[in-house]
Parts: structure tokens; sequence; C-alpha cells
């Protein structure tokens, strides 16, 4: 129901399901317009790397909802299997996830991952009206990643301390080799 | 002829060291030890935000890891300078940068936050207390008139590697998670042991212990050689108790700046980036007054102690400036003063250690230095809570900066009840005492004539060479 004055359009109407949301705009003739964007609380930070975890082990994903906004119902997360979003249900696997969620926070434990746990996780904060969604990346990967780099630090720690106990070995002898070579007996001389 | 058997009897004695040569090469070697104990320990909290989501505790048991960490290599410094007494100093240093670099190998393996700190903490911590105090008496023997110097090059490494490790940290956490960047970790520690292998061994006036291994000596004799390689006979010495005590001072206050200045900046009202800049422009002004000051300080227009007294006279003074100017709520006096501070701070570092010599001696350094770190580490564990406190109780931080600032004062006052302060020049190094019975320093004599030997023979034909 829209009001028309000559300063003011006033447009009143009541949000009753999701379908209420999106933009709306204003227009004045050709010479202004107004956008307004109706819509949940929407998760602000998104974590753009990567979650990294090791094959056997758990892992631990949170989102946070910004306190100044308002706290959601529950939370709900999902697991992006290429095609859809399927939620994840803990009563169905309570041996691998395990979801706490308190206020603006929730967790998703994922145990005992393995490499086909890989990939996008959204988690969803459900209020009244709609949910909104945030998205985490999880990637797993096997202790020999890391292992590389290592061992050829390792390698380098070995190579230098070798070195540098060759290279003194070798200048002592050549000391003495000189030191017996023009006075063969050093104590007479003195 | 002569000449040869006065350079001898110098080396012998081991009054002058030489300078330069092989001396710069440990500098090096200390460059790259100390990053990797203090910068490495600087650059830590990176890793606990991980820890704090992954074992789900509260930041304070998280921060108790680096806590153990730095008690353990304060509380095992003396131990450390016993056994290079004992031993050689190179396989204690070897030996300390292994066990460095086994504690974060195993801590990458760790199901429970007592895991890391037993690995993370005690483990590593020994390492460190194993490398650092060795390292450092190792690179102050090896010189005289550029002894400043030389340690101010090698501690200007903390500084800079902290800025180096940051982001590389930051990087390894992101590409390996917190367990492989450990691993990581552990194999870049192990580097230490190639620092070690640089010390190269020898012959010192600590010899009975390699003579009488067969024999079984009373327990009495062998409490007394521990005494010696611990040094405790420095602790009843008047001039060592007094520099201790004025240290131990200044570790009460010369923490609290690094601590709080950020908290501090917050609550007048800069940005989160602007305290945080403040701190790093510090840490940059904190390199450079330590290779000045020890460059300075080698020149020789002054006493070492009239030095230190000075920059550590400026520090105090300037950390009680510091919650003055941000008072006056401006920006660029917090930064100015902080830019001083940085300066003095890491200049009066230098300092310290190049006067312990003075105070003891050279040969005796390695042992006064492991006793010097453990007793000033209470000041360290002190001095941070006590200002905490004080800010709790006081609502802000202006109580706590200006006891810290007196408590660096304090530290300098009693600098000035040393012996021989107001000459204008060094008094000898005291000697350490004879403890030993006459059998044993005949036996001594043989032996550092039968090790040194080879030495002197070497020395002997240069000099006739030239």
């Amino acid at each position: 129901m829209s009001q028309l004055s000559f300063l003011s359009l006033v447009f009143r109407f009541s949000i009753v399901n999701e379908e209420n949301l999106g933009n709306y705009t204003c227009v004045f003739g050709n010479v202004a317009e107004l956008v307004f964007i109706l819509a949940a609380p929407q998760i602000g930070e998104i974590r753009d790397k990567p979650i990294v975890s090791y094959v056997g082990d758990f892992v631990v994903l949170t989102c946070k909802m910004e306190e100044n906004k308002p706290t959601p119902n529950s939370w709900n997360w999902f697991k992006y299997n290429g095609t859809e979003k399927e939620q994840i249900s803990v009563a169905a696997e309570p041996h691998r996830y395990l979801i706490s969620s308190e206020g603006w926070k929730t967790k998703l434990k994922v145990k005992n991952v393995s490499e086909a746990d890989s990939g996008l996780y959204y988690c969803g904060a459900v209020y009244a009206i709609s949910t909104s969604l945030s998205h985490v990346e999880l990637k797993v990967i096997t202790i020999l990643e890391p292992l590389k780099p290592f061992l050829s630090i390792l390698v380098e720690v070995v190579i230098l301390v070798a070195a540098i106990l060759i290279y003194e070995r070798s200048h002592s002898k050549r000391k003495e080799a000189e030191a017996d070579g023009p006075n063969a007996d050093p104590m007479n001389t003195q | 002829m002569t000449n040869s058997k006065l350079k001898s009897k110098s080396q012998g004695n081991g009054v002058e060291s030489p300078d330069g040569g092989w001396g710069w090469v440990l500098v090096v070697a200390m460059f790259v030890s100390t990053s990797l104990v203090f910068g490495l320990m600087r650059s830590l909290g990176v890793f606990f935000v991980e820890f704090v989501q992954y074992f789900e505790e509260n930041a304070q048991a998280i921060s108790w890891i680096s806590s153990i960490g730095l008690a353990a290599q304060q509380f095992f410094s003396p131990l450390g300078a016993a056994l290079c007494n004992a031993y050689n100093t190179r396989p204690v240093v070897m030996t300390g940068g292994f066990l460095s670099g086994l504690g974060l190998i195993l801590a990458s393996q760790a199901t429970c936050l007592v895991h890391l700190y037993l690995t993370m903490g005690v483990i590593s911590g020994l390492g460190w207390g194993l490398v650092f105090t060795p390292m450092v008496a190792t690179v102050m023997a090896n010189f005289t008139h550029r002894r400043a110097l030389a340690v101010g090059l090698g501690f200007s490494s903390i500084g800079l590697s902290s800025f180096a490790f940051n982001p590389l940290f930051q990087l390894l956490v992101e590409t390996y998670a917190w367990r492989g960047a450990l691993l990581i970790l552990g194999g870049l520690s192990l580097n230490i042991m190639a620092c070690g292998a640089l010390i190269r061994p020898e012959c010192r006036s600590k010899g009975p212990a390699k003579l009488d291994s067969q024999s079984r000596l009373p327990c009495s004799v062998m409490l007394q050689r521990v005494f010696s390689y611990l040094e405790v006979s420095l602790l009843c010495e008047r001039p060592y108790l007094t520099y201790t005590l004025g240290v131990t001072l200044f570790n009460f206050g010369y923490f609290v700046p690094y601590f709080h200045l950020v908290a501090h900046s917050r609550h007048v009202g800069f940005s989160e980036y602007g305290a945080a800049f403040i701190m790093s422009a510090a840490g940059v002004t904190d390199i450079f007054g330590r290779i000045v000051s020890g460059w300075f300080s080698d020149l020789g227009h002054f006493r070492v102690i009239h030095l230190l007294i000075l920059w550590t006279v400026l520090a105090g003074v300037f950390i009680m400036l510091l919650p003055v100017s941000s008072l006056m709520g401006s920006y660029s006096a917090l930064m100015v003063i902080s830019l001083l501070y940085g300066f003095c701070s890491g200049a009066l570092t230098s300092m310290v250690f190049a006067v312990v010599p003075m105070i003891m001696g050279v040969e005796r350094m390695m042992g006064g230095l492991g006793l010097l770190q453990l007793i000033e580490s209470c000041g360290g564990l002190l001095g941070t809570p006590l200002s905490g406190w004080l800010r709790d109780n006081t609502g802000n931080y202006v109580a706590s900066f200006m006891v810290a600032g007196s408590f660096v004062l304090l530290g300098s006052l009693t600098m000035t009840t040393l012996p021989h302060f107001f000459s204008c020049t060094d008094p000898p190094p005291p000697k350490r005492p004879v403890l030993i019975d006459n059998s044993d320093a005949l036996r001594l004599e043989l032996a550092q004539k039968n090790c040194c030997s080879s030495e002197m023979n070497h020395q002997a034909v240069e000099q006739t060479k030239r």
C-alpha cells in the first residue's frame, strides 16, 4: 500500500515470509533512485583461506555472527557434495560429527577426517524469516605434505654439520703437516 | 724465541683474546642460534589462536606454554654453563640444538595441552637453555676490543628474526596447519646444531675431571668440582651480587612496555593499527640500539659500566614519560618516546652482557652468565604480573609504567655501588679463587701443556717464519 504526498513516497507492508525479502527500489522520475535491501542478518567475516587438517585427526570449523546483530534462533551445517548442499545431521552419524551452537557462535567438529571430507561446508544462521549462509573450506592432507620440507631441512643440517667438521679436521691436519715439514723437531729449536 | 714464549704464555692465561678471524664466524653462529631461540619464542603467538581453537582451552592456559618455555630456558642456563665448564662447549650446544628441535617435532604429535607443556615447554626450553648462555659466553671470550659490537650484532638477530618469523609462521600455519608447521619449525631449530659445530674445542683450565675419570673420587671433592663448574663461588662475591641485583631490578621494568604498550595505546584512544605500528617502530630502533651501542662502547671513550648506567637511566626516564606523552593525546609524542625507549632498551641489552667479563673475569664468564640468567628471571616473571595488577587496581597504565621506570632507575642506582665505579679506568678483572690442592695444580699444568703443545708449536713456527 503506497501513500504519495508532495515530498515523499511511503510504501508500508508486512514481511510475511521469505518472498518479501529482496531489493526494493524507489524511483523519482529519472532524477533519483534509492535501493533498499531487505534481508536477514548476514554473516560478515568469511574466512577465505581453507582450514587444513590431517587424515585421522579431528577438525573444528567455526562460524560467528557479529554480536551487534540479532542472535540466530539456531544453526545448521551443510556439506557441499558437488551438486547440492546436504544438511549434516548429528543424529545420523554421531561418531563423525558434533555440532555445538551457542548464541552467536557455532562449531562443527568433524572427527577422524579422511580425504573425502575435503570441500566446502556451509553454516546457516536460522532466523524466523530466513537462513543466512556462510561457507568455510576444509582441506585434508596427509602427513607426507609437511614431511617433504622437513626432510629437506634435515638433509641440509646433516650436510652442514658434516662439512664443518670435515673442514676443521682437514684444516688441522694441514697445519700439522706444515709444522712437521720444515721443523722436524720443534722442541729442540726452542 | 722469547717472542714465541711470551705469546704462548698469554694464550695459556687467557687474558687477551684474539679479535676477529674465527670470532666473526662465531658471531654469525650466535646470530643464527639466538634468532632460532628468542626470535622463535617471540613469534609463537601465531600458534596460540590455533591452539585455542583446537584444544578448546582459554588463552591463559595456552599462554602457559611459552611461559614454561622461557622459564625452562632461564632455569637450565646454569646447567648449560656447568656442562660447558665440565666438557667442551661444542657438544653442549649441539645437544641443546637437538633437544630444542626434538621438543618441537614431538609437539607436532600432541593430543592434549599437557603434551605441549612438556614438549614445547620443558624439552625445547631445556634445549634453549643449553644453547643461549654457552653461545654468548663463547662469543665474548673470543673478543676483547670489539666485544660489545660482536655481542650487539649477535643480539640484533632477535629483533630482525621476529620481523621475519611472524609472516613466515603465519604462512606455515596456513599451508600445513599447526602440526605441520611445528614439525617444520623443529627441523629449522636443528640448524642450531650446525651453529654449535662451528665452535672450536679449546683447552681450558678446568681439566681435572677429564683426567680423573677412572679413579673414584670422594663425595666432597665431586661436590666441590660441581660447585666450581656452576661458579657458585661467585654468589659470595659482593660485586657479582650487586650486579645481579641491579640486572634483576632492570628485568622488573624492562618487559612492561613490550607487554602493555599496545593495550595502553588502545586504552588512550589510538587505533589498533596505530598501536601495533608503534611496537614495530620501537622494535626497529631496538635493533639499531644494540648495534650502535656496541660499536660506540668499543671505541673506548667511556667505560662500559658508565655507558650502561647512561642507557638504563635514559630507558627508565623514557618508560616513565610514555604515559605522560600519551595523556597529552598526541600520537607523535608517543611515537617519539617509544622510538627513544626502543633505542635505549636495545642499547642497554648489549651493555648488560658486555659488562659481565669486567665483573668476574673471562674465565668465570660461562658460569656467571648462567647464574645471572637464572636470578634475573625472577624479575621478568614478577614484573609483568605486578604491572597487570597495578593496572587492574588503578584503572589505567600510568601507575604500571611509573613503577616499571622506577625499578629500572633503582637498578641503575644499585649499579653505582659497584667497586671502582667512580674511577675513570677499568679495574683489573678478579681472578678465580684457587679451590684445588697442589697435586691437582701440577696435573693441571701438565694437561694444559700436553693439550696446548701442538697449538704452541704452530705459534712458534709462525713466529719463526716471521
